[in-house]
């Protein structure tokens, strides 16, 4: 008995030696590239001060003017200002609800892509629906003149043709769904690139699953809805939390290629209003201070979302 | 399989509207593909719509004439290359190790990764950090600051939980160590997500150009994208000189032709579209490999 | 076996890639070092080419090119000094890396000089007498603006920066065409028999009328009056701006940061662009009325600056604000047609015109602080300021492109060829179109409107008595027949049209524009610029007026007037008080 429970403690022992040892072992591996994110993301936060500062490049702080908090309150320093920053803010909320929403359709479409068949068209849809993420948003626009201008576009001609309207539409320059055409003008876009993602996570799926699943009698819609789903639902939390975390980065290329006199009220993003306000007039500090509410704000959102999903699905992704 | 065989009305829905989608995807690029071919005169009243007219290739020759388009080429090549293998390693390696519970100060370090995800610290100190850090005119710049990136890492740590503990634990008790067991069992099982990053990867390697314009002078780093887009770009430059009230007569030459603009962003996407199915395969692969230990 | 074969070749490869960049970037590296083996420069030599070869790190906020001087300019400056040029081209964040950085390279253009100096980034070209010993051209030709600019910089001793566009005499500075309009289809014009045009509403009808006798474009598209665009506007409308360009009015006033307001060139007037009465207001009710008569492109609103060009070069736009837009259409194929775009002035105009500055542009010629190089430097930028230099500069190399002829300077065979660019600059020269060939930093230095005391004629070509005469095409022909000139600039001297804005001077720097006005400015600005181009695409009338009232409202809310104000009494106390006296 004595032995027996020598033995024992022996082997716990070694088990929480080698526990003990891979523990920091692991921590260890991992320890150059945390070393690489200090030096690459953490390293330059110093450049947060600015945000309290005029500052102008070159000149040491010293020799700067400290203006505190002025950034931050110029922000809601008047009702006009206040109004300016809350029509910013109601369209980048717009714009990212519509964004997550629409953050179902690349599974949808990874789904049903896996429903084709044939594999060269599958390998050409799945090529050709990319290439619309390579050409640049200037581009992009510029295509979108050529569909939609009034002088000569395609889509007024067409109309103009088929007698279906008799003034041609100046579709570009108005506000009308100016959050919708933006959604979709990003899901085009987007679409097939985001699937990838999600057609990667179908091909991990074990097959044994699906030949269980086939031997009892699950017909198509049976093995998307359960053996499919579930597999990509990992990816499609985490993306998806991370798209909430990152509810008010819009980017602002799109917006600004897109922008005119008469959307512009209901198209300017933060991202655009920071490059409106602050980088076109090299105001450092102003931009400053917006990245660090931005910062501040996702954050909050990360963990938010993430607690959310601890409750809802009993795990978090963070 | 016969079932399989049938052609229900969902398969005739599920084409047509892949079908419609992928239409509506090529289109605009092969629009713009065939006005770069066309004659710039009709192209440029817009005249050409489904089919090239005229067919001529100057503009692609007067992009090839940029200067030290070789020695780009050859950079951006390097860069993509390297650049990826570094990243996909190194998301591999990481998302294992962070997949391991037992990991000291897991939790603290993975949020220590992913925070940064959502902060910028803006231009100037990101340029002063990498200048201290010898990134300045140097090839490093290029692959170095991407090798950790925390949104493939997260990646890859929810693929390696969605394969079986099991296949780790069996090797742990043959005596296997992490770095075996990275290689050997985990690597095989995460291709098709490793397949995914390195497309990811390497179009935004190839595609990038900001880190040449602040921190290349040396013309021999150049990237291509970079030399593409200071040519693309000459039309800022005009409206900048117009704001100050340039009275130069010849200011509209500096404007960059509509067709080199649409040619450069054809000579850079081409390269693309020929290595992207390369990439697909990794995908079928996948599913293969699974099948046959099935 | 083969397959790691393959894996092992595949890994050698990347590892000699590396290997190779590595030592690629290390050269680099030491790039502005890379002459230590020559003492650093400190050894100059009488003649210039025969020193050791150096590359020079010229920063241009202005260049379009980024990488070495390419071509025939290249090939002038390597035989000269045996110097290489590596251009870093600019833009606005660019410059901010740099001067945070602390090193501007050895040449640098168009930055902000005076944040510069305190940031001690620049060289003192006093120091060592290097001004004296290497710049007596600079001190000939620019002694003016180097004096200026060690007033307002220097504290009267030392010498920083030089201006650009420097020149001296009476008359405006510009080239034989002028900065602004307007101009219109001469043929058409001809047509309708030359109606007297008294004021800028006038042109409306007239250009209705040509509208009506050439309703389709060459490619058969509409054809407006006017075709906008709104990527380049600041804090307002550029196309708008042009209206009160057409009346001597000016945004800014030269010297100031006064965005907001717009200047008289010759007389101590100024009007906030909101004002009741301002000329930008007048402007876009000019476009206003414009869109009723369906003269507007109505694409104004979306589309982008090279779209504009097109529309041009189609032939789908009658009127051009800006001289330089009509290049397009007026080819070479067009203009033998008798068709194409002239100066048609009205007879209130007076427009806007820089006059010769001594004191030079803002633009400054600066080198860095850290150069090791700053004799060589020195006698490269002398050159710059040299009668032979900026000959050479703007019309190419001397015995190439052009040539004395009966004791004026004339443009050869080939020059002519070559300046519009129909055919290669010859290999030893760099090949290439003579455009791709020219000066890439792209700033100017001695204003090419000036005399060469050399020549006797203009730097520019385009100015010499030789091309003016060289072949004149019919348009241009029946132009100088009707206006009794020859060139556009000949045409508003001769007949007092033309506000020339006299230089100015103050040994006090401009005033610092501080923080909140300066957010407040961009702010306002984004309100001027929404409402202008809705208020130009008004529906009717009340719209309009209603447009109006909504855009001061919001704009004054937004801080205008707290702006205008810090604008006018900088304005008041300097270019403003200079033009009472």
């Amino acid at each position: 008995m004595g032995a027996k429970l020598n033995g024992q403690a022996y082997t716990t022992a070694a088990v929480k030696q080698f526990r003990f040892k891979e523990k920091y072992t692991l921590f260890l591996m991992a320890l150059p590239f945390l070393v690489l994110v200090f030096l690459f993301a953490y390293l330059p936060l110093y450049g947060w001060i600015y945000a309290f500062y005029d500052y102008r490049p070159g000149i040491p702080l010293s020799q700067t003017e400290f203006v505190g908090l002025q950034w931050f309150t110029s922000l809601v320093s008047n009702p006009y200002q206040m109004e300016e920053v809350l029509r910013v803010l109601r369209n980048t909320f717009a714009i990212s609800t519509l964004g997550i929403l629409t953050s179902v359709l690349p599974v949808i479409f990874a789904i049903f892509l896996m429903e084709i068949k044939s594999p060269s068209f599958k390998k050409i849809v799945q090529t050709l629906t990319t290439l619309p993420n390579f050409i640049s948003w200037v581009l992009v626009y510029s295509f979108a003149f050529m569909l939609f201008s009034v002088d000569n576009g395609f889509l007024n001609n067409l109309l103009m043709n088929m007698g279906l309207i008799e003034r041609p539409l100046n579709i570009l320059a108005s506000d009308n769904h100016t959050w919708l055409s933006m959604t979709l003008w990003g899901v085009w876009k987007g679409l097939g690139w985001g699937a990838i993602l999600y057609i990667a996570a179908i091909t991990g799926i074990d097959p044994e699953l699906y030949e269980a699943a086939r031997v009892d009698g699950a017909g198509r819609f049976r093995l998307m809805w359960h053996v499919t789903v579930p597999g990509i639902m990992p990816t499609f939390f985490v993306l998806l939390i991370l798209g909430i975390a990152g509810f008010i980065n819009n980017g602002f290329e799109q917006y600004f290629v897109f922008s005119n006199a008469m959307n512009m009220s209901k198209i300017e993003v933060l991202d655009l209003y920071v490059y409106n306000v602050g980088v076109v007039n090299n105001n450092f500090g102003f931009a400053t201070a917006v990245s660090i509410l931005k910062s501040i704000v996702s954050l909050i959102l990360l963990f938010a979302a993430n607690s959310l999903s601890k409750l809802v699905r009993g795990e978090g992704v963070i | 399989m016969g079932v399989n065989n049938r052609i229900t009305i969902f398969d005739i829905i599920n084409y047509t509207l892949f079908a419609l989608f992928t239409l509506a995807c090529f289109f605009p690029f092969y629009y713009l593909f065939i006005n770069t071919i066309s004659s710039n005169d009709l192209s440029s009243r817009g005249l050409v719509m489904f089919y090239p007219q005229e067919i001529h290739f100057n503009n692609y020759i007067e992009v090839f004439k940029i200067p030290g388009l070789g020695q780009a080429t050859f950079v951006s090549f390097a860069r993509t290359v390297i650049g990826t293998l570094l990243t996909v390693a190194a998301s591999g390696f990481l998302g294992y190790l962070f997949s391991k519970p037992t990991m000291w100060g897991r939790k603290f370090w993975y949020r220590f990764l992913i925070a940064t995800m959502y902060f910028n610290a803006g231009l100037i100190p990101w340029f002063l950090i990498m200048l201290k850090l010898g990134l300045f005119n140097n090839f490093l710049a290029y692959v170095v600051p991407g090798i950790v990136s925390p949104f493939f890492i997260i990646l890859v740590k929810t693929f390696v939980e969605s394969t079986p503990i099991s296949l780790q634990e069996s090797a742990q008790l043959d005596g296997a160590g992490n770095m075996t067991i990275f290689w050997k069992i985990v690597m095989p099982l995460i291709t098709p997500i490793l397949a995914t990053i390195a497309i990811f990867t390497a179009i935004g390697q190839w595609n990038s150009f900001q880190d040449t314009l602040f921190l290349v002078t040396d013309s021999n780093l150049f990237t291509l994208q970079f030399i593409l887009y200071r040519y693309f770009n000459g039309a800022t430059s005009l409206a900048t000189l117009m704001q100050s009230g340039a009275s130069d007569t010849n200011l509209a030459n500096i404007q960059t032709a509509t067709s080199i603009r649409t040619t450069i962003s054809m000579v850079v996407v081409i390269p693309i579209l020929l290595v992207y199915p390369f990439f697909q395969r990794f995908f079928v692969k996948g599913i293969m490999i699974g099948a046959v230990k099935g | 076996m083969t397959k790691r074969k393959k894996w092992t070749t595949a890994a050698f490869a990347i590892i000699a890639m590396f290997v190779f960049l590595s030592a690629c970037s290390g050269s680099a590296g030491s790039n502005s070092g890379s002459n230590k083996g020559n003492n650093a420069g400190t050894e100059v030599s009488t003649d210039p080419s025969q020193q050791s070869e150096i590359t020079l790190n010229v920063f241009s906020n202005l260049a379009n090119y980024a990488g070495e001087q390419p071509g025939w300019f290249a090939k002038l400056v390597k035989d000269k000094f045996n110097i290489k040029l590596n251009i870093i081209s600019g833009g606005q964040q660019k410059a901010s890396t740099m001067m945070a950085a602390g090193d501007l390279g050895d040449i640098a253009v168009a930055i902000d000089i005076k944040d510069a100096i305190k940031a001690g980034l620049l060289l003192d070209w006093n120091k060592d007498g290097l001004l004296d010993k290497y710049g007596p051209a600079l001190k000939e030709y620019a002694g003016e603006s180097l004096e200026a600019n060690s007033k307002q910089y220097g504290g009267g001793t030392a010498v920083y920066a030089v201006g650009n566009n420097i020149g001296s005499g009476d008359g405006p500075s510009e080239g034989a065409k002028m900065t602004y309009g307007p101009m219109l289809r001469w043929d058409l014009y001809q047509q309708l028999g030359s109606p007297e045009i008294k004021t800028l509403e006038d042109y409306l009808a007239v250009i209705k009328q040509m509208q009506e006798l050439s309703p389709k474009s060459d490619s058969g598209k509409p054809v407006y009056g006017f075709s906008l665009w709104s990527d380049w506007d600041g804090v307002m409308s550029v196309n708008v701006k042009a209206m009160g360009q057409f009346y001597g009015f000016n945004e800014g006033d030269g010297f100031n940061i006064a965005e907001l307001m717009m200047t008289k060139a010759d007389e101590a007037k100024w009007q906030g662009v909101l004002d009741e009465d301002s000329y930008y207001m007048r402007g876009l009710k000019f476009f206003f009325e414009a869109n009723k008569m369906g003269l507007l492109d109505p694409d104004s609103l979306t589309q982008k600056f090279p779209d504009v060009v097109n529309k041009y070069t189609d032939g789908q736009v009658l009127f051009a604000q800006f001289p330089w837009l009509t290049d397009g259409y007026n080819t070479e194929d067009r203009l033998s047609a008798g068709k194409g775009f002239a100066f048609v002035p009205f007879t209130e105009e007076k427009v806007f015109s820089s006059g010769y500055n001594p004191y030079g542009g803002t633009w400054h010629w600066v080198i860095g602080a850290k150069t090791k190089h700053p004799e060589r430097v020195m006698q490269f930028m002398n050159w710059l300021y040299s009668p032979e230099g900026v000959q050479e500069a703007t019309a190419g190399p001397k015995g190439l492109t052009w040539d004395i002829v009966d004791g004026k300077p004339t443009l050869t065979e080939f020059g002519y060829q070559a300046v519009s660019n129909s055919v290669d600059m010859p290999a030893e020269y760099g090949g290439g179109k003579f455009s791709d060939g020219g000066n890439k930093i792209n700033n100017s230095t001695l204003t090419t409107s000036m005399i060469n005391p050399e020549t006797g004629e203009p730097y520019d070509y385009t100015m010499w008595s030789s091309y003016l005469n060289n072949k004149p095409d019919p348009v241009t022909k029946s132009w100088r027949e009707a206006m009794g000139a020859v060139t556009m600039k000949d045409y508003v001297v001769k007949n007092n049209k033309v506000a020339v804005q006299p230089p100015y001077f103050s040994e006090q720097a401009k005033a610092e524009e501080p923080s909140d006005i300066k957010q407040k400015k961009a702010e306002v600005g984004k309100v001027i610029k929404e409402y202008s181009w809705k208020m130009m695409f008004a529906k009717d009338d009340n719209e309009f007026a209603s447009l109006k009232e909504a855009m001061v409202t919001k704009a004054k809310g937004l801080g205008y007037d707290d702006v205008i104000k810090f604008q006018v009494d900088n304005y008041e106390k300097t270019v403003g008080a200079a033009l009472k006296k």
